[in-house]
């Protein structure tokens, strides 16, 4: 059995760089799941979609802006490192 | 105070919904919702898969992830039981089950499969294990894929045995009539 050759869904995907945009197919798939039961007019069953991926990616850029600021802002403000 | 609206309770169509996600509004008569149901809970599914491998889904050394991935239903069973039978084998020193490191190959012995070290040259000739196991944060992120395919379709199955009588059969609930 060779190990050079990258088999989809038997091997894993050498991405480790740009792990953070897995988060898009994430959320696009999760919002088509959650609003095919959540969503009472299927007639506006895509717009719903678009605006509940739009909802679960901003809510997670707004964590990652909180986090950022209290890791590089707050954090060597109360306990600053020596030198 | 404003009551909860009523529920109904199916079972069979929550016993279908079980067996495979979305099936159980299709036995609603909702073909629309269970289509994209499906394609939700299936699609982060494959999607962990796609990212993590095979090893994304791993009931011996990732107990308690697996068990959010079971409620996808017998699809992470079945994958399971795959990965364990055919992508495992035995420690020749320690005699545990694991994936096959990196200069190793897997071979059967005594009616068991077990790990042979390979040599250079083996190695150079580009034989190794039968799968690349997902490290770090893509693993993670592989088996959390599938954790959330699990708990979104506990929504879906719940939804299904219990139905909102506001969705049934109309075009615009996604129903056929």
């Amino acid at each position: 059995m060779t190990t050079l050759a990258y088999t989809p869904f038997l091997d894993a995907l050498a991405i480790h760089d740009h792990w953070y945009l897995l988060i898009v197919p994430m959320s696009i798939f999760l919002a088509i799941g959650y609003k095919s039961v959540r969503c009472s007019d299927m007639n506006r069953f895509f717009r719903e979609v678009i605006i509940f991926t739009i909802q679960i990616l901003g809510g997670l850029l707004l964590l990652a802006i909180a986090f950022t600021v209290v890791i590089v802002v707050l954090l060597p403000l109360l306990a600053p490192m020596p030198g | 105070m404003s009551m909860p609206p009523p529920t109904g309770f199916n079972p069979l169509a929550g016993l279908v919904a079980a067996i495979f996600p979305g099936a159980g509004h299709l036995i609603l008569g909702q073909p629309r919702r269970a289509l994209f149901a499906a394609i939700g809970v299936m699609g982060l599914f494959f999607f962990g898969l796609l990212v993590g491998g095979i090893d994304a889904i791993d009931s011996n050394n990732d107990r308690i992830w697996f068990f959010g991935q079971a409620l996808v239903g017998p699809s992470t069973f079945i994958v399971d039981r795959i990965h364990q039978s055919q992508f495992k084998a035995y420690d020749l020193d320690t005699g545990i089950l694991r994936s096959g490191n990196p200069g190793e190959r897997r071979i059967i012995d005594a009616d068991r499969p077990v790990w042979e070290p390979l040599t250079y040259e083996e190695i150079e000739a580009g034989l190794g294990p039968p799968n690349i196991p997902g490290l770090g944060r893509l693993n993670e992120i592989a088996m959390l894929s599938i954790v959330l395919a699990g708990m979104l379709n506990l929504i879906i199955f719940l939804d299904a045995l219990m139905p909102n009588p506001n969705h049934a059969s109309s075009p615009k609930s996604g129903g056929n009539s």
